[in-house]
Order: C-alpha cells, then structure tokens, then sequence
C-alpha cells in the first residue's frame, strides 16, 4: 500500500509537472498565436489603409480637372505607377516600352515636349486617349491626312525630291541648294504644304500637321523616309481607348504619358505641391 | 452540389446595383443614371466659347452643360421611342458610322504604285472618259403638215435615194428642199456628250450614231416620228484615259474599295453571329 502510496505521491507530484508544463507550453502557444494575430491584424489594417488610400487617390486623381492632376506630384506618381502595367500591356506595341516611338509604324515618342495634336496638356493626352486619331469615330482626331502627293499625282518624284530638299534645309539640315529653291516653290505653289504645316512650317495642331523645323519626325526623317511621306502620304491611325479602358485607367494613363514627357519640369516639383 | 446550393442562395438573395446618387468622378453630370464625360464636357465648353477651359466663366459652363443634358435627354427620349427603327437619317448615319470604325484601320494602308497601277488595269473601263459628237438629225415626217399624202413606204423610198446624194456628195441643203427632210430638233447641232445626245436623240437613233465615224451618212432610220438620216460632222469616241492622268481616282477608288472590302467582311462577320429568319416564300 506505502508503495503504492509512494508511487501514488510521485505519480501525482508527476502529473503536477506534467500539468505545469502543459499550461506553459498552452501559455507560450497562446501568446504565438497573439503575436500572430497581432501581427495578421496589423497587416490586414495596414493593406486596408492602403487599399483606402488607394481608392482615395484613384477617386482623386479622377475627381480633378486634367491640368489640375498635372499640378500635384503625388498623383502623378500614384498615377504613373498604375499606368506602367496598362501602357505595357496597351500601349509599348506601337510607341514602344521605351515610349520613345517607332517610326516605322509612325507612331510618335511620348517622351518629348513635340506634340501632333494639342499643346501636351494632360488634357490633350486624355482626349487623344480616350478618341484616338482617324479612329473611325467623329470625337477622333480626324481633320487632315498627309495627302499622297505623288501617287495621285499632284506632283512629279523630281518635284517630290525637290520637295525633300526643301524639308531638309527648313530641318537644319545640309541640303541641295536649286533642288531646295524649287522645293520651296512648290510649297508654296501647287503642293500648297502650308496650308497645313503653316507658311512658317511650324506646323498646326489642330491639324496633327507636323513641326517642319524641328527635326522631329514620328515617320523617319531621313531624306528617303520624307520621300516617302511625301510620294505616298500618311495615314496613321491610333485606337480609341474609351470603352475598351475605364477612365480612371484612362486618366492614370494621361497622368503617365504627361509625367514622362514632362519629366524635367515634374520631377523639379517638390512633393506635395499643389496638392 | 453544396456549391451549387450556395451559388443559388448567393445569386437568390443579391441585391441589384443601387442607383447613383452622387456623380462619380470624371463626370460632370448623370443624367437617368447615364454619365455625361468631364473630359467632353471640357472640349464642348472650349469649342463653343473658343476659350481655354480655365478662363471660361460659371454662366458659360453652365450653358453649355444645360445644352448637353438637354441633347442626352433627347437621345434617351429617342432610344425610348426607337427612333433608330423608323427614321431613315437616323439608321443611315448609324450604319455609316459603323462602316467608319470597321473602315479606319484598312484606310492606314498605303498602296503603292504598282497596286494602284494593277487597280487601274482591272477596272479599265471606269477611267474612260465620256465621248461626245456633233451631227445633223434629219427626218422626213411621214403625213406631217409638209406631205400629208406621204406613205410609209415613200418616205423609206426617199429617204434611201436622200443617203445615195448625200454619200455622193449632194449638200444637206439641197437634199432637205429637195425631198422634204427637216432638222428633227433632237440636237441642236452642237458638240454634245455621249450621254447628252443618247438622252436627246433616243435609243435607237442614239445606238446608230455612237458607230458612226466623222462624215459618215446613215441609213434611213424608220423611228416614231418618220424616217431619219443622221449626218455625222464630228465623233469623239469614248477613250481610256492614262493612268497619269487619272491617278488620283484610281487612289481615291483604291481606298473606297478597300473600305467597301472591310464592310462586306464585317457584315459577313456579323451574319456568322447573328440568328436570321426569314418568311416562308421569301429569299434574300
């Protein structure tokens, strides 16, 4: 019976321990799972907070004016971050992921301050954004094209090739004098390029008519690519997003291309002005 | 089973979208829950006062965005009343509209010479230019005021021996005294366009003198009027016209081709998706 009596003792001085034990590792696990959930319920506040944030921003950046976006760095960066996966997806195809352009399919840089169509407002860039360029539709972009002057026979390839001289030489660059003075002539005469490009041939942006001086061209600029736009014409198109995107993307996209071309003169704003 | 249930209970008891009660961003308006854009609200407000946005004033704003409630209202009022189903402008301009945008992206192709030339050889006769003829239309009126005993077969008789003194070198003025004939009055004896003289001469003297040559002399032709004799003086016949000179057509006929080729396929297009009946005894 002592025995037992003992061995009764120990196995209840055992369980003791054991229970003690028990009620550490219980404690210690409990306090895991605190920390644990702790930290699950910071980072669920936190990513709530930054989803809130987010909707907050995205509200804003659409609730402002255009060029009052174009103003506030902050949504221009909010902007430009959730426009980099869309302009991939969208838009790197024709203007390249560079968004320097590519001139084989005529399609324009965006990181320059040169603009076809409006003054490279955010406004501007939404509208084009949204309607696009000879899209089809009346909201487009569609008041003139690069008429083929050659193939419909408006003008010889001499004349055309005079004509290139005559580009050239506006562009700054070396050129054939007589070919040039006949280029000019014809200009002005039967080609009748102001019109469009302007007497000065500064160009027309309501147009989409090129800046002849600035040698900037969105189909190659090289004499045998301006022989080209010339003899054949233009007719670039450019999608209309609006229907296809939704406008907040369409508006982070307009925040994006502004930012970029306008990268000198944002990126020299401090953090939070005008916002 | 359970997910299927659970799906049921989800779709069952879902409420429906609430109606806007604010305007949400990036519109200026709703109008019967239809958002009216900032951004064409901007553009329609500088359009109509030609000033930047920024300097337009509260009163100028507000004019223009009552025009474009009121211009919504009435494209609404117009769906209600399916106006696209019984105005003949309205579905012209839809389905214009619809060429348009299937029509852009084919325009952006420029053809190059060598297509624009192959064009031009297949469709050949589309670049020919009109001909034109100046002629006299005699006829010799069979019972008319000036021979009212003439048969038929007299007249046909004169008129025979008329083309034998013509061809023979007899003046018009001495054959008309001398059997009788008059100028019909069909041609003023002008130059005229093919298409001018068919419509003055009628069918079937019309097909006679598109054959004739410079000076030539027609058989007598019997028409409703009496017996005819045509006398050529000049004939332009229709000629092909270069393709440097008609370049620009054959240009403008590529590209409207090419959008008559994008709108015959998106019909296609449109067809393959569509269901389409069609009433017993009737065929398209």
């Amino acid at each position: 019976m002592r025995y037992r009596g003992v061995k009764r003792a120990g196995s209840v001085a055992g369980a003791y321990t054991n229970a003690k034990i028990g009620v550490v590792q219980l404690v210690t696990t409990a306090k895991m799972a605190l920390a644990v959930g702790a930290l699950v319920a910071i980072g669920i506040v936190a990513l709530a907070r930054a989803h809130l944030r987010s909707e907050h921003m995205q509200e804003r950046l659409l609730a402002a004016l255009p060029d009052a976006v174009a103003h506030d760095p902050s949504l221009l960066n909010f902007a430009s971050a959730q426009a980099r996966p869309l302009y991939v997806k969208h838009c790197a195809a024709c203007h390249g992921a560079d968004l320097h352009g590519n001139s084989v399919l005529g399609a324009p840089d965006l990181t320059d301050d040169v603009w076809l169509y409006g003054d490279g407002s955010l406004y501007d860039i939404e509208r084009t954004i949204l309607y696009g360029a000879r899209a089809g539709i009346s909201n487009s972009h569609d008041e003139a094209e690069m008429p083929a002057f050659g193939l419909r026979g408006v003008l010889s390839e001499a004349q055309v090739r005079s004509v290139v001289q005559y580009v050239l030489q506006l562009s700054g660059r070396p050129y054939q004098v007589e070919a040039a003075n006949d280029g000019r002539a014809l200009y002005f005469g039967v080609a009748n390029c102001g019109d469009c490009h302007g007497p000065d041939a500064r160009g027309n942006n309501d147009y989409g008519a090129p800046d002849l001086t600035r040698n900037v061209w969105n189909n190659g600029g090289d004499p045998q690519s301006l022989y080209t736009s010339i003899y054949a014409g233009r007719h670039r198109i450019m999608p209309a997003w609006r229907g296809v995107l939704t406008l907040e993307q369409i508006r982070a996209l307009a925040a994006y291309v502004y930012a970029e071309s306008h990268a000198h003169t944002t990126r020299a704003l401090p953090a939070g002005a005008g916002s | 089973m359970a997910l299927g249930v659970l799906l049921a209970l989800v779709g069952l008891f879902r409420t429906a979208p609430l109606p806007q009660t604010t305007v949400p961003p990036g519109y200026v308006a709703l109008v019967n829950q239809k958002g009216l854009l900032m951004s064409d609200f901007i553009a329609q407000t500088q359009v109509e006062t030609s000033k930047p946005f920024a300097q337009t004033t509260p009163a100028e704003r507000s004019k223009v965005l009552r025009e474009m409630i009121d211009e919504e209202l009435l494209v609404q009022r117009a769906m209600v009343l399916d106006i696209p189903e019984t105005t003949n402008e309205v579905r012209g301009s839809l389905v214009s509209a619809v060429n348009a945008q299937v029509a852009a992206p084919v325009l952006a192709y420029v053809p190059s010479d060598a297509e624009l030339r192959a064009y031009y050889e297949k469709y050949r006769q589309n670049y020919t230019g009109p001909g034109s003829m100046m002629l006299h239309d005699l006829v010799l009126h069979i019972g008319g005021f000036q021979n009212a005993d003439q048969s038929a077969t007299q007249a046909q008789a004169d008129a025979t021996e008329a083309v034998y003194q013509l061809r023979s070198g007899a003046s018009l003025a001495y054959v008309m005294e001398h059997f009788g004939f008059v100028n019909s009055g069909r041609m003023d004896e002008t130059e005229q366009l093919d298409f001018a003289a068919k419509l003055h001469l009628g069918d079937k003297l019309y097909a006679i003198a598109a054959r004739m040559r410079d000076g030539e002399v027609s058989e007598p032709i019997q028409d409703r009027d009496g017996v005819h004799i045509l006398v050529m003086v000049r004939h332009q016949f229709p000629k092909v016209a270069d393709f440097a000179a008609v370049r620009d057509r054959v240009y403008l006929d590529f590209r409207a081709a090419a959008s008559s080729r994008a709108t015959q396929e998106n019909l296609a297009l449109l067809r393959t998706q569509a269901q389409i009946l069609i009433a017993p005894g009737m065929a398209e």
